[in-house]
């Protein structure tokens, strides 16, 4: 009987440890536990500690990276504009000294600044574009000349930079906030001759010397042409291969050469492809240097072997009593594989393909050698134009010094970022939606 | 949602639901204009797309032969101009002065051991990172995580690996460096800021998932009764993993992890952006080093003379990595193939 009820509250008792702390287990437990157990349970727990703090680097690795960016690159998206009163005197406009209304009119404003270096300082409030822009006002409307109007001119990158981050003192990476442009912003602000307005030519322009005028559109189309090719090219091409080696190749030597040599050629680094590139198409074939074409044709070899690793595997996924189905009803092999199997395994097919061309949005050190880092400012109008890539932007942008291409890097990566997402989404769509399960 | 399924109506009906290899064979007969019973017009087409689809095979396979052929000749015009044993034995690497031929001073010096040497500090470092990181982690997913924990971990790594290279360059040079730099005078060290470490570490967190899930695949392809075997014996889960699945997976492990260092042998950006360009004969990881993809694109960019030694040069370290990484990738084919345990 006393045994009995011993038992039943041990019962009990490892029903509370278990909801319960381990306290309670310590506390009440008249078993000693031995040393070596305690050892193992305790390598255990460390075992499974390392596992899940090496996941939790990976993660917090990822959440650092895209905190860091959205952070730096936040600001990009919007500029500070000087309200200037602009006079635009027939004299200088037929001479057509765009430059001297601009630094008139920052003149007007600040009538004491009256020192050299002082003044150049000043003028190096607005964007060095002012002129341009005043001069594109003018040839739209004509009857601004000799008239007297407020204007809304972008600053320069740091004073833009500047205003939005309030920062005093002199920035790491070359950026020149002297003391009197602090002063000048603040009197500006304080005039309400200053405001962040959504920057459009990060979405309107090419690449730019000029950080406040650089933007992404040109290299966002040069990416598009470079993929349009490297579909045209690799799509066909893979699916074909993989088709003749899935379905129709007998099995030799030959097709496990082949099969090797695939497989090898999806390992190779990305770069290599790049040399080939560079002394094949660019020196042998005298394809146009920078272009998106030779940029597509790179692509598409890089691609190649995953398309058709992808494929096979979706061809090898179709269950064989389909293809014995539709022969035995009559239909040629032919039939067979582009009536039925194909069909079946054109979900996965169009996942691994839009998966590849994820990975060729965002390959660049092919691109490099191919000389697709030209600084491209006017949106390419036909394939053999130079271009360049989103990607590739990045990178430019991440060499260059000046403080302003700081944050336009970091906006940039956001876009590809944003691109890569979208395919991605994309891609898992279509495996969700279409995948067929056998 | 109903905005995403509008969106997507166009490409889902002109990929998926308009079934384009249905219309292959009868693209064909109308352009030959026969009728479709026609027999022998069905074993031409037939003979015709099979003799397509190995054209393109061919073509497939004419790429390896297009690299190699490309870089191999170029590689073979460097040597005879600098000795093979200069290149793969020479201690001292500066290629800059050899631009045009009848400039001063035109013959640089191409002693490839510390752009190598670099390469494979650069490459050791990340696969300190990398292999621990991946196997733990490739081990805690397959074993420990509750299907929860696997739905949101599995997509951050697969977000990892799908973020492009330029990105890991970017935050290597703008957030690691400093940091490091920062982290080492406080502790009393020097690390330049192009260090070997910072590019290194970036490395190894994107091969990170590479390795895990080539491991997972491999440590899930390990029979379930051997480890239910060794825990009816008692054993705990990681007694049961170092002692049971991991022997059983090591193979396979170890072709993963040769995977990754080719993987690392030929990134590009990371090193790129965060590692340097001069060339030190060191291995001290707090210093700057440079690697073989670094100057391949050092050496290529922009417009130069093509013939020049100079762009020779780079082709010679494309092919070393070419051959390096091919070695890799067989010797890893190889380890699988032979030392696998089958257990079916």
């Amino acid at each position: 009987m006393i045994k009995l009820f011993e038992r039943q509250t041990r019962i009990a008792m490892s029903r509370v440890k278990k909801k319960k702390s381990p306290f309670m287990y310590k506390s009440y437990s008249k078993k000693p536990k031995h040393k070596w157990i305690k050892k193992r349970k305790a390598a255990e727990k460390r075992f499974k500690c390392a596992g899940f703090i090496a996941i939790l680097i990976s993660s917090l690795f990822l959440a650092s990276l895209i905190w860091n960016i959205f952070s730096s690159g936040r600001s990009a998206f919007t500029e500070a504009q000087i309200r200037l009163p602009v006079t635009f005197e027939s004299e200088l406009v037929e001479q057509g000294a765009y430059r001297k209304i601009v630094q008139n009119s920052i003149l007007k404003l600040f009538p004491y600044v009256e020192d050299r270096k002082e003044k150049r300082d000043l003028f190096g409030l607005v964007s060095r574009n002012a002129p341009h822009m005043l001069k594109e006002f003018v040839t739209q409307d004509p009857t601004l000349i000799g008239t007297r109007r407020e204007v809304w001119i972008p600053a320069s990158s740091t004073i833009s930079i500047f205003y939005k981050q309030r920062l005093l003192e002199q920035s790491k990476r070359g950026g020149k906030v002297t003391a009197s442009h602090a002063s000048w912003v603040t009197e500006l602000a304080k005039s309400e001759r200053m405001r962040l307005k959504f920057n459009t030519a990060f979405f309107k322009n090419g690449d730019s010397r000029e950080a406040e005028q650089a933007g992404v559109l040109v290299s966002t189309i040069g990416s598009f042409m470079t993929i349009l090719i490297c579909i045209a090219m690799a799509f066909p091409l893979g699916v074909a291969t993989a088709i003749y080696l899935e379905e129709f190749a007998p099995k030799k030597w030959f097709t496990d050469f082949i099969e090797i040599n695939i497989n090898n050629l999806a390992a190779v680094p990305s770069i290599i492809f790049g040399l080939l590139g560079l002394s094949i198409y660019l020196n042998l074939f005298g394809v146009p240097r920078s272009s998106s074409l030779v940029g597509g044709m790179v692509l598409a070899l890089l691609i190649l072997p995953v398309i058709v690793i992808a494929t096979r595997n979706a061809l090898q996924a179709v269950p064989p009593s389909i293809r014995y189905a539709a022969a035995a009803l009559g239909a040629t092999p032919t039939q067979v594989v582009f009536h039925h199997t194909l069909i079946y395994a054109l979900p996965g097919i169009m996942t691994g393909v839009i998966l590849s061309i994820a990975r060729a949005f965002g390959e660049t050190a092919p691109l490099l050698m191919i000389g697709m880092v030209a600084f491209v400012a006017d949106i390419p109008k036909t394939l053999t134009d130079p271009a360049t890539t989103l990607p590739v932007q990045v990178y430019l942008w991440a060499s260059n010094p000046e403080l302003g291409f700081v944050e336009k890097t970091a906006a940039a990566i956001m876009v590809l970022l944003t691109f890569m997402i979208l395919i991605n989404l994309l891609a898992i769509y279509i495996r969700r939606r279409f995948e067929i399960k056998w | 949602m109903g905005f995403l399924e509008g969106l997507l109506a166009g490409p889902k009906l002109f990929i998926l639901q308009w079934k384009w290899p249905l219309y292959f064979d009868r693209l064909f007969l109308i352009t030959v204009k026969t009728k479709r019973n026609n027999e022998r017009t069905m074993a031409k087409f037939e003979e015709l797309i099979k003799a397509g689809l190995l054209a393109c095979t061919m073509l497939s396979v004419l790429v390896t032969a297009l690299i190699v052929l490309s870089v191999f000749s170029e590689t073979f015009r460097f040597f005879s101009h600098v000795p093979l044993t200069d290149f793969f034995f020479g201690t001292e690497w500066s290629p800059q002065t050899a631009i045009r031929a009848d400039q001063a001073g035109s013959s640089g010096t191409f002693g490839a051991v510390p752009v190598f040497l670099g390469t494979f500090l650069v490459t050791l470092i990340a696969m300190a990172v990398a292999a621990p990181l991946g196997l733990y982690a490739a081990i805690y997913l397959s074993v420990y995580a509750g299907a929860t924990f696997r739905a949101w971990a599995k997509p951050v790594l697969e977000i990892l690996a799908g973020v492009p290279s330029v990105v890991y360059g970017y935050f290597a040079v703008i957030t690691l460096a400093p940091i490091l730099r920062a982290g080492g005078e406080m502790i009393g060290l020097s690390i330049a800021s192009e260090s070997a470490l910072t590019a290194g570490t970036v490395m190894g967190i994107m091969i990170t998932p590479y390795v895990m899930s080539l491991s997972e695949d491999v440590i899930s392809a390990v029979p379930k009764s051997l480890s239910f075997g060794s825990l009816a014996m008692g054993a705990t889960q990681s007694e049961t993993i170092k002692k049971v699945v991991l022997p059983a997976a090591l193979p396979g492990i170890v072709s993963a992890l040769l995977l990754g260092i080719s993987r690392g042998v030929g990134e590009t950006m990371v090193v790129v952006m965060a590692a340097g360009l001069a060339a030190n004969l060191t291995l001290n990881p707090l210093e700057s080093v440079t690697t073989a993809t670094v100057q391949i694109v050092t050496l290529l960019v922009g417009d130069h003379e093509f013939d020049s030694d100079k762009t020779l040069a780079a082709f010679a370290l494309g092919f070393s990595l070419f051959f390096m990484t091919l070695l890799l990738n067989i010797i890893a084919l190889v380890i699988v193939k032979r030392y696998r345990e089958r257990y079916d």
